[in-house]
């Protein structure tokens, strides 16, 4: 590390962290900067976790759980955050689901009695799930089926992953929801939404002892959940090539090609991350440069990995240029990821993109609701929070023979999916 | 009070918890908040470079980053039929320098870890403190010597109309371009659309003329935030930009104070007043085949950034849709109704002309109810005064924001920054939270009556026609929906003059060979024609049946139950209906005297229709001749026919109701076969609701029974 980050300047988050004998992980960050505060609470839950048949579940509970709780009304959870001055939202993914407020950091109390609540005894009742279910099907159409290229990624999904709950969307769908009793919904609850199986964030201008006992107050007579289960399905190597032509209401054709990458966290998923990057990170990116400006086949162009917990998935996605034919344009992708497998990166293209990880990172860091996240994230995928600060050395340490060794083994077009993306026009 | 758990806390306790613990928690309470922290709105600087460029730095090290934003400042530009021109000049400004080319140019930016974005009025660039300097040096370049590289310049111009050609199916931004268009008017600046036509007249002279004409020193602001000192700043600034003067303009200004451009032409100010719109009009762009519709309620509002209202108006959005979850369209629309994801409302004061904008994304069935509840929402605002509960909340949620923005330093950037171009008053943004404290409901009522125009508003909906377009007519004033293109200008069918000697009569001529040819049509006798449809979950079958000479009887029944029936029986008429029988008489007896006829192509002159062929339009990919069709009883239609198999696929009819003025979509599809004769076996009609009809039974030249077309006293 010492040679490989000498300069770097990047600032050290500094942190402290303990358990609460409920198996409630705790994590303080202080940081006067600013009088504001952010709670958050990350559970190890996402639609890997979710039943063939109950997709959709974990997306699901995101709405379900502002719906209140024994001592909050219905309505009234995102009202007392609003009425404090503050911000709440959340977001779910294939592997966690993440909550958070950032209030003015006298209403830390507030924050703790809100996510504990919604820990210990949240509203899920059948009123709660007919409700937040037509929204559900709202923000369906507006994100996937009314947009152009909306429905890429779940297509791409379906033909990447056959035995992985990777495999569905995490909005998943609405005949699963529909099917799904009060008491599905309970159960998935009391399994996943407990404190063994969550962290617990507080950073921002909070004293270290004063958040340490509120967090104690509120989180501790919180009961311990059930062992978690994990699923066990392990997603069979791709052994070919899938190509598929799929029609859409777009008008510029769009080419998307998929490979099976490692999971997030491990070695190899770092110098598949850096290959992603050296293919179109920044206007001088290979991608970029080639497919969009010298052959002008491209009106964008985009190579990035899914960091999933299990083995995910690199996904190159271009728009042609009107006029351009979808396979030119793969054509010219293709060639551009075969001279990173014929090819060692030269060493000054490599210090570029650690220059620019180095920039990333610092500016991760900018906010406490930024920290925040990046120290439940360690926690819960990197296997240890100080990981939010050594992270970058994964991503400093990888060599050029890494890059074109995992470009080998990882962008073989003889395993991977490939999808055009077609005008409905051109549907014969 | 304990917890309402006892038995859990309990056990935890006894197994885990100290007991100490316990005593202090009441979960049914809220917790009281602390004393409120002190807010601090940081300082900036100000200073002046000796060509008039004004520097501001915000000084802030918790980062080792720092950024530069360059600004020029001046009045919206009609763009006219380039329009579309200042954009590229974003682009182009990070295309090459005099002394870079454009890989180069990239290829040192990306070297430095740095962002670097042009816009029409500047850029901005941030990098790591260590490389800095290096990235000044390019800021410089590219501000002052962008190369507008010819070769670029045609790239960037291809990107840009391929990238327009991705609006008409994405209606997002669609909603955007033509909501512009609709609050402004495309007359002015903000209300102009690129095309791909506009952007086929922009030449690399437009980019050079505007940026030389408007990038200049005196207009300029230079703006650093971040790990960098005040006097570090002053030095980088002096050192790279102290001896800019901006290009030398060719420039000539008329009588009317006009100013002209060299290789630009005119660049009025144009009428930068926000001009009312007429009472309230619903406008519509088709996007077939939508799964949601995308709604927006706008009109221009007379708010600048330094009216002492502004900050009232922020309250009074916050409260209706401005981004929190208690607002009352996100209440109302989506936790009330479940009718769409979110719902939101923005009032943009700008200098030149200020905007008010609500809307949501929403499933097609309550399109219409959706807008009714927005414009609910926003009369409320007007006609009763806010509860203490919601202004609290609001007031509340905006000191908070306030706060929260405050952690990026940027923002004392954009404070300083605004202050000198808004003319703000020095403590504006350290009054901020006192000025917001005096914000009562009846200040947000008066504002709310000032400024909120909901029986002007526009309402666009950019959605699937067919599904829900007549179902807005009632909500417009004048009863009718107006219909735009994606590019925000008034709907016109694709159109081409019909081929030289054809006519309405070829075009009748020929469907009538198409579908059997006369000398079969003139042989039919008697004819029965069966349809059902499913409505509201019943099936109802529609009957029509015909004999010579003119005898006709229509029936519409839900299995026993008859809802409408029609008999004409050659000179009287007689309807049955839900509410008794009745003759026909004068219109009604004509109406039934013409619907006699099985086959009106072959009889429009018998029945004084005057048909005339108006062009070769395209409907759903295929050419066809449209007819328009005068009735001299009155009224009027207008029929397509498929250029190709000369069979009819559509008649469009205007319909007076109740409601408004409905448009009446018939489409004729699957035709086949019966007695030597095409008829279509499948018929969509849409009447604000689409019906799907399917042929049961067509008989031709079977005997039907006289007593159907007897007509008792």
């Amino acid at each position: 590390m010492a040679v490989l980050t000498a300069g770097a300047q990047t600032r050290e988050i500094v942190f402290s962290e303990f358990d609460l004998p409920n198996g409630l992980h705790v994590i303080l960050h202080e940081d006067h900067g600013t009088p504001i505060v952010a709670v958050s609470v990350m559970y190890h839950v996402g639609s890997k976790d979710e039943a063939n048949d109950r997709r959709g579940f974990a997306h699901f509970f995101e709405h379900l759980l502002f719906e209140g709780s024994d001592n909050i009304a219905r309505g009234e959870f995102s009202k007392y955050v609003e009425k404090a001055g503050g911000v709440l939202n959340a977001n779910t993914n294939g592997d966690r689901t993440y909550y958070y407020e950032v209030l003015p950091s006298n209403q830390l109390e507030l924050g703790l009695w809100l996510e504990s609540e919604r820990m210990l005894h949240a509203r899920v009742d059948q009123v709660g799930v007919d409700t937040q279910r037509e929204v559900v099907k709202e923000e369906r159409r507006q994100r996937y089926e009314n947009q152009p290229y909306g429905g890429l990624l779940p297509e791409v999904l379906k033909r990447a992953y056959t035995e992985h709950p990777y495999q569905w969307p995490t909005i998943g769908y609405m005949e699963d929801l529909n099917a799904a009793s009060e008491a599905d919904y309970k159960k998935f609850y009391k399994t996943f939404y407990v404190p063994n199986n969550a962290v617990l964030v507080v950073a921002g201008d909070i004293t270290k002892a004063k958040a340490e006992e509120l967090v104690k107050k509120y989180f501790g007579d919180i009961p311990k959940g059930g062992a978690i289960p994990r699923t066990k399905v392990v997603e069979p190597e791709m052994t070919k090539e899938t190509r598929d032509v799929v029609h859409d209401k777009i008008q510029l054709p769009a080419v998307v090609q998929a490979y099976r990458i490692p999971a997030y966290g491990t070695k190899d998923f770092y110098a598949v991350d850096m290959l992603n990057r050296l293919l179109s990170n920044g206007n001088s990116s290979r991608l970029n440069k080639r497919v969009k400006d010298e052959e002008q086949k491209a009106v964008y162009v985009g190579s990035f990995s899914l960091p999933f917990e299990h083995p995910g998935l690199a996904i190159a996605f271009a728009i042609a240029n009107a006029g351009v034919e979808p396979d030119s344009l793969e054509k010219a992708m293709d060639d551009v990821v075969a001279e990173v497998r014929d090819k060692e990166v030269p060493a000054a293209e490599l210090e570029k993109l650690k220059v620019g990880i180095e920039t990333e990172f610092v500016n991760a860091n900018a906010r406490v609701a930024g920290i925040a996240e990046n120290l439940a994230s360690a926690y819960t995928f990197l296997g240890s929070t100080k990981k939010v600060n050594s992270e970058i050395d994964n991503y400093l340490s990888v060599t050029a023979a890494d890059m074109q060794r995992v470009a080998k083994q990882y962008f073989d077009p003889k395993k991977r999916v490939v999808l055009h993306y077609l005008p409905m026009a051109s549907k014969q | 009070m304990l917890s309402r758990f006892p038995q859990a806390c309990s056990l935890a306790s006894a197994l885990l918890i100290p007991t100490l613990m316990l005593a202090q928690i009441d979960r049914t309470k809220a917790p009281a908040p602390g004393p409120p922290p002190n807010v601090r709105v940081a300082d900036s600087k100000l200073g002046v470079l000796p060509n008039g460029m004004k520097v501001i730095t915000v000084e802030n090290h918790k980062l080792p980053v720092v950024s530069v934003q360059v600004r020029f400042d001046h009045p919206p530009i009609l763009q006219g039929t380039i329009a579309g021109y200042q954009d590229l000049v974003g682009e182009l400004l990070t295309a090459g320098t005099a002394r870079r080319s454009k890989e180069q140019l990239d290829e040192e930016v990306d070297r430095l870890g740095a962002q670097l974005n042009g816009a029409s009025d500047g850029l901005f660039a941030s990098c790591l403190k260590k490389n800095f300097k290096d990235l000044m040096r390019l800021v410089f370049e590219v501000t002052t010597a962008p190369a507008f590289n010819a070769a670029e310049f045609e790239k960037a111009r291809t990107r840009y109309a391929s990238g327009l050609k991705m609006r008409p199916e994405d209606p997002d931004q669609i909603a955007e371009a033509v909501s512009r268009a609709l609050t402004y008017s495309k007359k002015h600046p903000y209300g102009e659309v690129a095309t791909e036509a506009t952007v086929a007249k922009i030449t690399r002279a437009n980019l050079v003329a505007y940026y030389e004409r408007f990038f200049q020193p005196k207009q300029g602001y230079i703006v650093f935030v971040g790990d960098i000192t005040e006097k570090e700043a002053m030095d980088a600034a002096k050192e790279w930009f102290g001896a800019w003067n901006g290009a030398t303009v060719e420039s000539t200004t008329d009588a009317n104070g006009v100013e002209s451009v060299k290789n630009l032409g005119p660049v009025a100010q144009a009428d930068i007043q926000p001009t009312a719109n007429g009472p309230r009009q619903v406008s519509f762009v088709d996007r077939p085949g939508s799964a949601q519709s995308v709604i927006r309620v706008v009109f221009p509002v007379d708010l600048k950034p330094k009216d002492p209202d502004a900050l009232t108006a922020q309250v009074l959005n916050t409260m209706l849709g401005g981004g929190v979850f208690n607002a009352r369209l996100m209440q109302n629309l989506r936790e009330k109704n479940a009718f769409t994801y979110g719902a939101y409302s923005s009032i943009e004061p700008d200098r030149w002309c200020g905007s008010f904008s609500a809307g949501c994304s929403v499933r097609n069935a309550v399109t219409d109810s959706a807008v009714t509840e927005v414009m609910t929402e926003i009369e409320r605002m007007r006609d009763e005064p806010v509860t203490e509960e919601e202004l609290t909340l609001a007031k509340n949620f905006m000191a908070g924001s306030f706060a929260r923005s405050l952690e990026d330093p940027r923002t004392i950037a954009r404070f300083a920054l605004n202050t000198q171009l808004y003319g703000l008053s020095p403590v504006h943004y350290a009054t901020y939270l006192q000025r917001l404290d005096t914000v009562s409901a009846k200040s947000v009522q008066a504002v709310a009556k000032r400024l909120l125009k909901p029986d002007n508003a526009t309402i666009l909906v950019v959605g699937d026609k067919a599904e829900v377009a007549n179902k807005l007519v009632p909500l417009s004033a004048n009863k009718t929906v107006t219909y735009y293109d994606a590019n925000g200008d008034l709907y016109r069918e694709s159109f081409e003059m019909p081929p030289a000697g054809m006519t309405a009569q070829t075009v009748l001529d020929n469907y009538v060979k198409a579908i059997g040819g006369a000398d079969k049509l003139a042989k039919v006798k008697t004819l029965t024609k069966m349809y059902e449809a499913e409505m509201g979950g019943m099936t109802v079958e529609l009957s029509e049946q015909y004999a010579a000479p003119r005898k006709y009887a229509m029936s519409m029944a839900s299995g026993p139950m008859v809802m409408q029936k029609i008999v004409y029986d050659g000179t009287r008429g007689k309807k049955t209906g839900m509410d008794g029988e009745d003759d026909l008489v004068d219109l009604e007896l004509e109406d039934a005297k013409q619907s006699a006829v099985p086959f009106p192509e072959i009889a429009y002159p018998e029945l004084d229709y005057g048909a005339f062929l108006n062009g070769v339009v395209e409907l759903n990919g295929r050419k066809c001749n449209r007819l328009m069709v005068k009735k001299a009883a009155g009224g009027a239609f207008t029929e397509y026919y498929d250029a190709e198999s000369g069979l009819k696929v559509r008649r469009t009819e205007m319909q007076a109701g109740e409601q408004g003025n409905m448009q009446v979509t018939t489409d004729f599809k699957d035709y086949k076969e019966v007695g030597g004769i095409l008829f279509p076996h499948t018929i969509e009609q849409n009447v604000g609701v689409q019906m799907h009809f399917t042929a049961k039974t067509i008989e031709v030249n079977k005997t039907i029974d006289a007593s159907v077309f007897a007509i008792t006293d």
